[in-house]
């Protein structure tokens, strides 16, 4: 009876943890600050983390086929500035410049698997130099500039001031609200987008036959390859998703800040490997899977929403996330998990 | 070298059901070399751990010139001066650093060449050191850049440097090329003028009159024969036959095999397979036996496109065919059940259904690839009936299976499809008699309505299963048998061999 207890409270940890810290953490900063929930204030985190969980869900596609793809950052950061640019600088209509980003991180995205299975570079590693070709391309783009309405065309001999603008249909991916009603400000147009990725992504891996084919070449890739899953096929898939995803959160960020900072991706590739594996422990699934990242990303959100309202400095919130990082994983890694 | 004598008496070794080394006794002298002889599974691995303080416990005793030793630890047996060149020699050295740095491994902890290790004092030490014993190795070279038969002289070169009494040499020559096998020969009988004692393993007849002075044969973890002298060599391979296990198998079936399914024709890969040409039919299963490394593994993935060949022809159905990848092989009806379940076979932290639906997931898709489940769970307990999944659950995780329940998962998954050709690699290996007994009932059944390649290095088996009995060696089909004219002293004779 007593072991029965351990173990059911085991399991009850393992499964529901994360997400009884999370509902803990809700109920003490709403306690603790009035702002903290409200319907807006929830759409406000939902918001912060949209980009983050974007490009989270990418990072773990790669996982899920047993690799890594660390470029995403730089990815990122290239969508922003390339975006911007081709608007302000060359003057390119919004729908076509979405359309050459979304190719342009396809492109990297089939340079990655190239790297990692024709040259065989360990994942790691060269996705740690395509890291660095494509910062080193989104930093010559604008010749180093910051891109913004009325800068100065760098390309141009005489440096004449462009006449290009970010027009208000692309601010919308990253400033609109729908569902506005009178007394409801709408639901943020990044979290629709954010959903969207997430449940199209969990239908395609948890429902799908290329979902568990993408498990199966992440859990034995001789095996996958021998029960006839074309498993190239499939891993340069999940670098191309990786990329493609990171392109989106970059053009959903780019139009959020409006303008194009330089190397604004960078942030993203830590949270987004974090809130993966953080997702590992998400459910005790102990693999990577989408809701986990999802919530690991939103997990990070709150935590961090709520302590800026707490009044927590800056400057120890680091150090927090991977306080709460280091024990998630601990907690769902340690207790090895009972043979059916 | 003063003369030494170790001696194994009543060696035993025992796991939770098996026996796998009783009563044995063993000796080895300075200068002379004893060969250990045995099929796979005779114990031969079991007694090389013993006398290499692998286990920490074992039965019998072990002395050194009437000294008795104890070896719970491979320290314990280095101290003693026995040291092993294993099968797998990569296992015992470090791939990224030098000869001379790999030469002096066990020293580096031990402070010998100080904290500070001038590299150019290393390599004359190991040039020194190299030439007393007369080994001309390349100091300065990484050991990933040397061949197979360099390796094992700078193993053996390792241990002369420690002062080596006893060398345990693990099937030495399994991976050698011919002309490297002659290098190793000489270099036993110049360890044995060196006073070296050794442990000779073999399954190879054929090299056994060139290097051994004494023989003994074990059998199923038994020494079943002792020879003083180098005997006739059939009497060693009838002294290494087992006596067969009495209906382990189905009824052979009446009716005539009908139309050729595969033909292969002078199939080659790398040294591995060479010029191997067979057809089989529907209804037949093909057994093909020989030695470890004889090929068999290589040939059926090379059938089942896992390896490309070098040259060849493969037909199906009397049609050419170039098969790229498993997932052609599958399209055309050609399925593996591979060596290695554990790592080629199955996803370990998956459920059995979805190990069993992994090639053919297609047949329980609807729109946009979404898979019914509940068409795939009625499919998989289906099959898992027909092939006695032990427990019937097929959304317990592969790795939660024995053996033997594993090995009926990846065959059963094959049932899923429609198949032409069958292949199964060492399909019975690491499983108990019962689910023996099934497998080999199931493959029969099988076989009635495709064609059967059966891999084996069980010569019993083989004859036992196969309507037709191939015997492969160094990559080439040396014999073939049908079951009314096969003889397992024959064909042991040609896998080893002591015929050709």
């Amino acid at each position: 009876m007593k072991n029965n207890f351990k173990d059911l409270a085991t399991n009850f940890v393992l499964k529901y943890g994360v997400i009884v810290a999370l509902l803990i953490l809700i109920v003490v900063f709403s306690l603790t600050t009035r702002a903290f929930f409200t319907v807006d204030n929830l759409f406000d985190i939902l918001r912060a983390v949209s980009i983050l969980t974007i490009v989270a869900i990418g990072v773990t596609f790669s996982v899920v086929v047993n690799g890594m793809d660390v470029s995403v950052g730089a990815v990122t950061g290239l969508a922003v500035i390339l975006s911007t640019a081709l608007m302000v600088i060359w003057q390119i209509p919004w729908y076509w410049v979405i359309i050459i980003c979304l190719l342009a991180g396809a492109g990297i995205g089939l340079f990655n698997s190239l790297l990692i299975m024709r040259l065989r570079i360990p994942d790691l590693l060269a996705t740690l130099g395509t890291l660095y070709l494509v910062q080193g391309l989104q930093m010559w783009i604008t010749k180093g500039d910051a891109v913004y309405r009325g800068m100065t065309n760098p390309w141009s001999p005489i440096r004449e001031v462009t006449k290009g603008f970010i027009p208000k249909q692309f601010l919308v991916l990253g400033q609109g609200f729908v569902f506005k009603t009178e007394s409801f400000r709408g639901i943020p147009v990044p979290v629709i987008v954010m959903l969207f990725v997430a449940v199209i992504a969990w239908f395609f891996l948890d429902f799908t036959r290329y979902g568990r084919a993408f498990y199966a070449v992440g859990g034995n890739m001789e095996a996958a390859r021998l029960a006839g899953i074309p498993v190239r096929k499939y891993r340069t898939i999940a670098y191309m998703i990786s990329a493609l995803l990171a392109t989106l959160g970059g053009l959903v960020l780019a139009s959020r800040i409006g303008s194009g900072a330089v190397k604004a991706g960078d942030p993203y590739l830590l949270d987004a490997v974090a809130s993966t594996y953080f997702g590992f422990a998400v459910l005790g699934l102990r693999k990577p899977n989408v809701w986990g990242t999802f919530l690991g990303a939103v997990f990070v959100g709150v935590m961090l929403n709520g302590l800026t309202m707490l009044n927590v400095p800056w400057y120890i919130q680091d150090f927090i996330k991977g306080l709460v990082l280091v024990s998630a994983l601990g907690i769902s890694f340690a207790i090895k998990k009972e043979s059916r | 070298m003063k003369m030494a004598v170790l001696r194994g008496e009543k060696l035993s070794k025992k796991f939770p059901g098996v026996v796998a080394l009783d009563d044995v006794d063993i000796q080895i002298e300075s200068g002379k070399v004893h060969a250990l002889v045995g099929a796979n599974g005779a114990g031969k691995s079991t007694l090389v751990k013993i006398l290499t303080g692998y286990y920490e416990s074992y039965e019998g005793e072990i002395s050194i010139d009437g000294k008795k030793i104890v070896l719970r630890d491979p320290r314990e047996a280095f101290q003693n001066g026995i040291e092993v060149v294993h099968q797998e020699v990569d296992t015992q050295l470090v791939p990224t650093l030098t000869v001379a740095e790999n030469l002096y491994l066990e020293s580096f902890n031990g402070g010998e060449f100080g904290t500070v290790i001038s590299s150019r004092k290393l390599k004359r030490k190991a040039e020194a050191d190299l030439n007393r014993i007369g080994f001309p190795l390349p100091v300065s070279m990484k050991v990933e850049d040397l061949s197979l038969h360099e390796k094992q002289q700078l193993v053996i070169a390792r241990a002369l440097i420690h002062n080596v009494k006893f060398l345990i040499l693990d099937e030495p020559t399994s991976s050698l090329s011919l002309l490297e096998a002659q290098k190793l020969f000489d270099l036993v009988s110049n360890l044995k003028q060196r006073g070296v004692g050794i442990l000779y393993i073999s399954q190879r007849l054929d090299e056994i009159p060139i290097v051994a002075d004494h023989i003994t044969v074990l059998r199923n973890g038994k020494k079943v024969a002792y020879f003083d002298q180098v005997p006739e060599l059939s009497q060693i391979v009838e002294a290494m036959l087992d006596v067969p296990q009495g209906n382990l198998f189905p009824e052979k079936k009446e009716s005539t095999p009908s139309e050729v399914v595969m033909k292969v024709e002078n199939l080659a890969w790398k040294d591995k397979v060479r010029q191997v040409s067979f057809e089989v039919r529907k209804g037949e299963i093909l057994a093909i036996t020989g030695l470890t490394g004889a090929g068999k593994t290589e040939t059926l993935k090379l059938l089942f496109g896992a390896y490309q060949p070098e040259g060849g022809k493969i037909s199906i159905d009397g049609v050419p065919v170039k098969i790229k990848d498993p997932t052609k092989a599958i399209e055309k009806g050609v399925y593996l059940v591979p060596e290695e379940r554990r790592r080629e076979g199955l996803i370990l932290n998956k459920s059995a259904r979805e190990n069993m639906t992994m090639p053919f997931m297609k047949d329980f898709c609807r729109f946009l690839g979404r898979i019914i489940k509940t068409v795939e769970i009625k499919h998989t307990s289906e099959i898992a009936k027909r092939v006695h999944l032990m427990p019937l659950d097929v959304e317990r995780q592969a790795q939660y299976f024995s053996g033997g329940n594993q090995q009926k998962i990846v065959v059963g998954r094959w049932l899923g499809g429609n198949p032409k050709v069958l292949l199964l690699d060492e399909p019975t290996q690491g499983v108990d008699v019962g689910a023996k007994r099934e497998i080999y009932k199931l493959v029969t059944e099988i076989s009635k309505n495709c064609a059967v390649v059966f891999a084996t290095s069980d010569i019993n088996e083989a004859i036992g299963i196969g309507d037709r009995i191939l015997v492969m060696r160094d990559g080439k089909v040396m014999a073939e048998f049908t079951s009314q004219n096969a003889d397992a002293k024959e064909i042991l004779s040609y896998a080893a061999g002591v015929k050709s």
